[in-house]
């Protein structure tokens, strides 16, 4: 150990706190996913969120070592399938590129021209020892590849004939005369073919010219300064890694996760983790300060670094500040330090530190400052690693404190110069092929224009190339929404959308579902099954933010976005009549809850093993039956399940009488007035404020399916990741209490006597369903309810089949009924990892009037919010309100797909396959691996990612306005984290915010094609689709020809 | 009409044992050709295979219960090596028993199961077509190893389900973890096969001979004796002892299961829950004429068998994560099963075997439901479940706890003995060599000889090729 040369900084308590400092920038980067059985959407890279967008995916790369977009390739494949054009390319390098014009290599190329290139032909970067084998095995130096335009190889190959016939003859061929470049190019065309220039072939000149070029760039590129190596990293371990190879982080993750996990454990390990409560530090130092055999060689000493911590009561704090200055960190690095520390196990070190933020959300938490003592325990084990691990590479003198600069020092000298000059070479070789330059015009340029030429080349780096291929990608999405909505908007006219409203036939019926973009189909399908109803947005938990207990369930859950804390508790409760049932049933189910976890337990323990011997076999029956007959199956089990589900005569404890609201049985729902502000709310949000229908269905969802710890994260965004029902229900059923219609009307919002409002479920992911409380409907409107019932029925297999087409296991020729049957499938099916495909694909957020959409196939790729800019007052509040919540969540969720889509094994969570459920609070892959936090490959595989384009109806000053006093979606808008366009309320005009001014959107306005179903333009179809007018859900104003026929594309 | 029994027989074996070699062909030569199979032919054509191998198999038990179920039917091939000078014939040979039977039933029941589940659950996944190669691959390798009617025969199957083990263990390769984690196993089961085969040689060596009908005299199984002088069979069945252990995860090789669990999920429940796992305590069942002849082995078995299940039931204990703590379940059934078979049971832990194999795989395929079978738990229990009942035991002190804690946490320090016992010594003798053929080739050309020097152990180009 080297000697202290500072005083122990342990007593200033100046230190202590800029420690503080430094953990606390580290927790912000950390993952912010809770535990998984309560999944929220949030932006992955919210910590960033201060940046631009584009800043901010770069420098997230270099912190988490994730892509900040697709691979080059994948856009290429968007380039070749159509869905890009290379317009885009140019307009999103033009806007991008400075200086773009200027002329390099003495007027070789220009820099834009150079790009262009750059993107559009794709360069191979390989290892030196790929490179070369590619020389000289491959035709890389005899033909020109075959994509590439003849007509233009041609020229250069006749460019390059006269060029050697006219500066090379053969009799100045070896003349001692001859200067250098001139004899080393002379030589290369010699060794191309035997017998004279003018006996070649075209082949042979192919040949020559590559030669030649190959010889030029190789010669061009040699001898200039070398690229600097960057040495990334900060941490002991990047230098060590980088140096020798060997990876600190895999021991010392092995063993930190084993001890995180028993650490955070919720209760499924038999034996709690003794001494979990004294905190991370004191827990940790307890169980392996002890003597006892080392967890393995590299952890040799371990032990007694720990006791010596424990014999001199070392606080973590003080243990991490003596670590820091063991290893040479000094206070400026403490913040880059500390971050990457705790990243190297992000998943763990985030759930400690949600874990010691929301206590609340678990059964378990864990004792504060967990993260800080984490840090502690972590750098101690590093440091004892480290010294194990110099010692066996024969470096056992060499201080901790030295280590980096040593690594750094050995690093810096380039083992293989001339790696980099050949990759050098061929980047710039494939440019000359691309562009067509010839020999002629590369032997003319001197080494200045060759530094140039590579500086250009080095500077439009792989992170630039796909940030010109990602703005083109989202434009070419954008300018097909903004043209169809143009479009949509000239074709439907404006007098009918004011006119619906004022129209003196009621609707057939309305209802309101959740913004989701999973819902857009099943409005679709709603209009166009009876043109006469209505469909309205709002977010799922329809202004009703509650906790909520079912009849069966043993806790409260909050239902409501994860923005808000709910002041509300809402039981679900037996009726009367059916209590003693209910009684029966409970005490049916917790005699078998018991058995089977005793099951559970004993199944695993020697004991029961014996019966197993017995029983085991027992188990195929069903194994089997579940695996090939899984609907079958589970309806068997519903049905045998019978017996314990609680009755279903149950209503809502919603009103309270006064005093604060909570738990206790006096304590829940909601006073009279309460009731009356969430429905006026809802209402008014959405603008339904006349012209009610009979029936008006508010319809909340979620998603059940099998075998998927991420189940939860199909649910509601608007729940928080619960299923919307009871919301539904809970604002039907205050909507038609007469006290708070009574209360309505004095605030000038008058709902008819003969409306009813009813409330309902739709399960996403095997599309039934449920209507509740439908026998309180008074029987004047039974009959419209029975309508309702009638379409949902014909709307459910339809919107089944629009689904299936994306699930590659579904047959394309599937009928609507086998559709439905195929998701009831899918939902119950243990073997099924792609239940639903959630919010995949989504791109678009509609935030106005549903008539302004209303026919247009949107393919369920937009959320869809109404509100009605008439009826908003002079500030925009309704619009601010809405806006306030729909930015954020949308945003949230769309970026979140974003960055898992971009890098799944980084930013998402992998592939589901080997997912392993761990400490009843999320998964990791296999056995020991870190805690996979966001998407899986399984659910972002079909999206497109694209940053979400709002589309609001609002003037773009009233939207300004709306931003300049809203930080957040200043904070989101203005830093480009989505983009927003706004759409006239009285007219098709269309403005795009950049930054934060508004430019009129004028692109081509094309006609859209129409069909007359929807079905009519999916079927056969699997991929994403474009535009189209679906005449059965709405009536154009403007006279129609027979629809153009357009390709779908 | 009647049929020749001798020549039912030979066609049922023809399917039993043809079928799973010819998937294996059909699945695993097109790739070599450049072709992609579709999933639906891979997925379809396995349960094809299956289905008419597994009715096969069902016709065979038929026919041994019907000839009296006495004496083993057994199949052999023709010659495929002959050193006569030796006496050695290398053929095929099949056994049907009262042992293969069952064991045969289950692992082609379990098998056809996995691939209908596995059919659904690797849709669109870019291994799809190389998992059900190496599925076939393993259906092969037990197939022939439970069915095996002589050591040789045995060995085969035995190598197969290895490789194919350890390649899917190792299925997701753009991760080092189960790269890393599939050496692992596959080290052990190296040195596992390597005592197999070094056995296999000795009992040749020693007999002359390699087929069990013969060795174990006249009777069938269970009750066959082997007439070998003691000390022969003492060194035989040690070798053989190994073997298992290393199969099964017996001490002290159990370190390598856990790992096992980084393939997807329904690979991890047939190998590590179902099949895999009772190998080696079937190899033991199949050469239980050695253990009776010698009871020192029974009783090493015995031992074996008891130190398993005290460190696996108390790694059990502790584990936080469904999949550990099914591994190390099974293990503590494993150890049982071994146990058993030491106190000279015999169809007890056939028994034992198929109970066990058919539950766990049950338990594995529906892992990932933990979460929501727990939140159905506590409604229906109206409380927060926790596993944590009477934790432990009164008389333990504090420090105790902390040990045995410790202990089980780190999984009996298993690895870490066999790391610091086997692996290091093993690696610092050939280290040794690479230093001195270096110095050798350095001193021979005159300078750095290595090429691989210049390459640094990490390439930033890496960067760019993302």
């Amino acid at each position: 150990m080297q000697t202290e040369t500072e005083t122990c900084p342990v007593s200033s308590p100046d230190v202590a706190n800029r420690l503080e400092q430094a953990i606390a920038h580290a927790a912000h980067l950390l993952p912010a996913q809770g535990p998984i059985n309560v999944f929220v959407h949030h932006n992955t890279l919210h910590a960033f969120e201060e940046q631009g967008f584009h800043e901010a995916v770069a420098s997230a790369a270099t912190t988490f070592g994730c892509h900040p977009y697709l691979p080059e390739e994948d856009y290429r494949a968007e380039l070749r399938a159509g869905r890009l054009t290379e317009k885009q390319i140019d307009e999103a390098l033009l806007r991008e590129t400075e200086s773009g014009e200027e002329l390099l290599a003495g007027g070789l190329t220009s820099r834009l021209r150079l790009r262009r290139a750059m993107l559009l032909s794709p360069q191979h970067v390989a290892p030196a020892a790929e490179l070369n084998w590619l020389i000289a095995e491959t035709d890389a130096l005899r033909k020109y590849p075959v994509g590439q335009e003849r007509a233009q190889v041609l020229e250069v190959l006749e460019a390059t004939k006269r060029w050697a016939l006219r500066s090379f003859p053969e009799e100045r061929g070896n003349s001692a005369q001859a200067s250098e470049p001139f004899a080393r190019v002379a030589a290369w065309l010699r060794g191309t073919a035997p017998g004279g220039l003018l006996d070649w072939s075209e082949s042979d000149w192919e040949s020559a010219t590559l030669r030649v070029l190959w010889g030029l760039c190789r010669q061009g590129v040699s001898g200039l300064p070398p690229r600097a190596v960057e040495f990334e990293g900060v941490r002991h371990r990047d230098f060590l890694y980088r140096w020798s190879g060997s990876d600190i982080d895999r021991p010392v993750n092995e063993l930190l996760i084993r001890f995180c996990a028993a650490y955070v454990d919720q209760g499924f390990s038999q034996w709690e983790l003794p001494g979990r409560t004294r905190g991370f530090y004191r827990c940790f130092l307890g169980l392996y300060a002890r003597p006892g055999m080392s967890p393995g060689a590299v952890f040799d000493g371990l032990a007694g670094e720990l006791q010596q911590l424990l014999d001199a009561g070392t606080t973590a704090t003080a243990a991490t500040l003596e670590s820091l200055e063991r290893l040479g960190v000094s206070e400026p690095e403490w913040d880059e330090y500390v971050s990457q520390t705790l990243l190297a196990l992000r998943g763990w070190a985030g759930m400690l530190n949600q874990l010691e933020q929301r206590g609340d959300r678990v059964p378990l938490g864990v004792p504060p400052r967990s993260l800080a003592e984490y840090l502690a325990v972590r750098l101690v084990v590093e440091r004892v690693v480290l010294r194990n691990v110099l010692a066996e590479q024969g470096q056992a003198g060499l201080a901790l404190t030295e280590l980096r600069r040593a690594a750094a020092r050995s690093y810096s000298r380039n083992p293989n110069p001339s790696a980099d000059e050949l990759r050098r070479a061929f980047a710039l070789f494939q440019l000359a092929r691309a562009n067509g330059w010839t020999p002629e015009q590369l032997f003319a340029i001197g080494p200045s224009a060759w530094a140039e030429l590579v500086r250009e080349l080095e500077a439009f780096d792989s992170i630039a190339r796909r940030k010109i291929f990602q703005l083109a990608f989202e434009a070419a999405y954008r300018e097909q929404v903004l043209g169809a909505y143009a479009r949509h908007s000239q074709t439907v006219g404006l007098r009918q959308v004011a006119g619906r409203a004022a129209a003196s036939e009621l609707p057939s019926f309305q209802i309101v579902c959740c913004i989701d973009d999973r819902e857009e189909s099943f409005r679709r399908n709603l209009e166009e099954i009876d043109p006469a109803c209505e469909t309205f947005g709002a977010a799922g938990f329809f202004a009703v933010p509650i906790y909520y207990r079912g009849a069966g369930d043993a806790h409260f859950v909050p239902l409501c976005p994860i923005i808000m804390k709910p002041q509300h508790y809402v039981v679900e409760r037996v009726s009367e009549g059916a209590l003693e049932q209910h009684g029966r049933r409970k005490k049916a189910r917790e005699l078998l809850g018991q058995q089977a976890h005793a099951w559970h337990t004993r199944s695993r323990s020697f004991v029961g093993g014996m019966a197993m011997a017995v029983l085991g076999p027992l188990a195929t029956l069903p194994l089997v039956a579940r695996v090939l007959f899984p609907r079958l199956t589970a309806g068997m089990r519903r049905a045998a399940g019978e017996i314990v589900t609680p009755p279903k005569e149950t209503e809502l404890t919603l009103e309270r009488q006064g005093g604060p609201p909570g738990k206790e049985p006096e304590q829940l729902g909601f006073t009279v007035n309460e009731m009356a502000d969430a429905v006026e709310r809802l209402l008014r949000d959405i603008g339904l404020t006349r012209n009610f229908a009979p029936i008006v269905v508010v319809c909340g969802h979620g998603s059940s399916s099998l075998n998927n710890p991420h189940e939860s994260a199909y649910n509601c965004g608007a729940c928080g990741g619960g299923r919307g029902g009871p919301n539904a229900r809970a604002v039907s059923a205050m909507a038609n209490d007469p006290r708070i219609r009574a209360l309505l009307e004095k605030r000038g919002l008058r709902i008819p006597a003969d409306t009813w409002f009813v409330g309902a479920f739709h399960n996403t992911c095997d599309d039934s369903v449920r209507f509740v409380d439908t026998e309180r409907i008074p029987n004047e409107a039974r009959p419209a309810l029975e309508h309702v019932l009638s379409v949902v029925e014909v709307a459910r297999p339809r919107n089944a089949h629009e689904r299936s087409r994306r699930f590659v296991s579904a047959e394309l020729s599937l009928s609507a009924n086998k559709a439905l049957r195929h998701v009831e499938t899918r939902a119950e099916d243990l073997s099924q990892t792609r239940p639903e495909y959630n919010h995949a694909t989504n791109a678009v957020c509609t935030v106005g009037r549903r008539a302004r959409t209303r026919g247009l196939f949107l393919d369920r790729r937009s959320f869809l919010v109404s509100y009605d800019p008439d009826q908003d007052d002079a500030e925009q509040s309704i619009l601010a309100r809405i806006l306030g919540a729909v930015i954020p969540v949308c945003g949230g969720i769309n970026l979140e797909y974003y960055f898992s889509r971009v890098d799944v094994a980084g930013y998402g969570c992998g592939s589901k396959l080997p997912h392993n459920v761990t400490s009843l609070i999320g998964v990791m892959d296999g056995a020991a691996s870190d805690l996979r936090t966001g998407l899986s490959a399984q659910m972002v595989e079909i999206h497109d990612p694209v940053r979400l384009l709002f589309v609001i109806e609002t003037r773009p000053e009233h939207f300004l306005g709306i931003m300049q006093r809203n930080p957040t979606i200043r904070r989101l808008c203005g830093n480009g984290w989505v983009q927003v366009a706004t759409l006239s309320p009285d007219s098709d005009e269309i403005q795009l915010l950049r930054g934060e001014t508004f430019e009129p959107f004028c692109g081509p306005l094309e006609e859209l094609p129409r069909v007359n179903q929807s079905v009519e333009w999916y079927r056969g179809w699997r991929d994403n689709l474009g535009f189209a007018q679906v005449l059965a859900g709405f009536q154009p104003e403007v006279k129609l020809s027979s629809g153009p026929s357009v390709g779908r594309g | 009409m009647s049929v020749d029994p001798n020549l039912a027989f030979n066609g049922l074996v023809l399917l039993v044992a043809g079928g799973p070699a010819l998937l294996l062909v059909a699945l695993g030569l097109p790739p070599l050709l450049g072709l992609k199979l579709s999933e639906r032919f891979a997925a379809g054509l396995s349960r094809l295979v299956i289905l008419v191998g597994l009715l096969a198999l069902v016709g065979i038990a038929g026919l041994f219960w019907t000839s009296g179920a006495e004496r083993a039917l057994v199949f052999k091939g023709s010659d495929w090596v002959v050193l006569e000078e030796v006496h050695f014939h290398f053929r095929l040979e099949l056994i049907f028993d009262w042992l293969s039977i069952p064991f045969a039933i289950l692992s082609y029941g379990l098998c056809g199961l996995i691939a209908a589940f596995a059919a659904n659950y690797m849709h669109r996944e870019p291994g799809y077509q190389r998992f059900f190669f190496l599925f076939a691959m393993f259906l092969l390798g037990i197939n022939t190893a439970v069915l095996a009617g002589s050591i040789e025969t045995l060995f085969l199957g035995w190598e197969l389900v290895g490789l194919s083990s350890a390649l899917l263990v190792a299925f997701f390769q753009e991760r080092v973890a189960p790269v890393d984690n599939g050496l692992r196993v596959w080290s052990v089961y190296r040195f596992a096969d390597a005592a197999f085969l070094m056995g296999a040689a000795l009992l040749h060596h020693l007999t002359g001979e390699g087929e069990f009908a013969r060795l174990a005299g006249t009777e069938g199984w269970p009750n066959a004796a082997i007439s070998l002088p003691e000390g022969q069979a003492l060194l035989i069945g040690l070798l053989m002892i190994v073997a298992a252990a290393g199969k099964s995860a017996l001490v002290p090789f159990s370190g390598w299961l856990p790992r096992a669990m980084e393939g997807p999920t329904p690979s991890s429940a047939i190998f590590y829950g179902a099949l895999s796992i009772h190998l080696g305590t079937y190899l033991l069942l199949r050469l239980s004429p050695l253990l009776d002849r010698v009871p020192a082995l029974s009783w090493l078995v015995l031992g074996l068998g008891l130190i398993t299940v005290l460190i696996a039931s108390l790694a059990g204990r502790v584990q936080s994560d469904v999949k550990s703590a099914l591994a190390f379940a099974s293990l503590t059934q494993v150890g049982l099963i071994a146990i058993e078979i030491g106190l000279g049971l015999r169809y007890l832990p056939l028994l034992h075997m198929i109970g066990h194999a058919c539950l766990r795989t049950l338990q594995l395929l529906r892992a990932p439901t933990l979460l929501r079978d727990y939140q159905l738990l506590e409604n229906a229990l109206g409380r927060h479940v926790s596993n944590r009942r009477n934790p432990w035991p009164a008389w333990l002190s504090a420090g105790g706890q902390i040990r045995l804690y410790r202990w089980g946490l780190e999984r009996g320090y298993l690895d870490t003995l066999l790391d610091r016992w086997l692996v290091r010594p093993f690696l610092a003798v050939f280290r040794w060599c690479d230093r001195a053929e270096r110095k050798w080739t350095d001193l021979l050309s005159g300078r750095p000889s290595r090429e691989s020097d210049l390459v640094r152990p990490t390439d930033e180009l890496l960067k760019e090729l993302r």
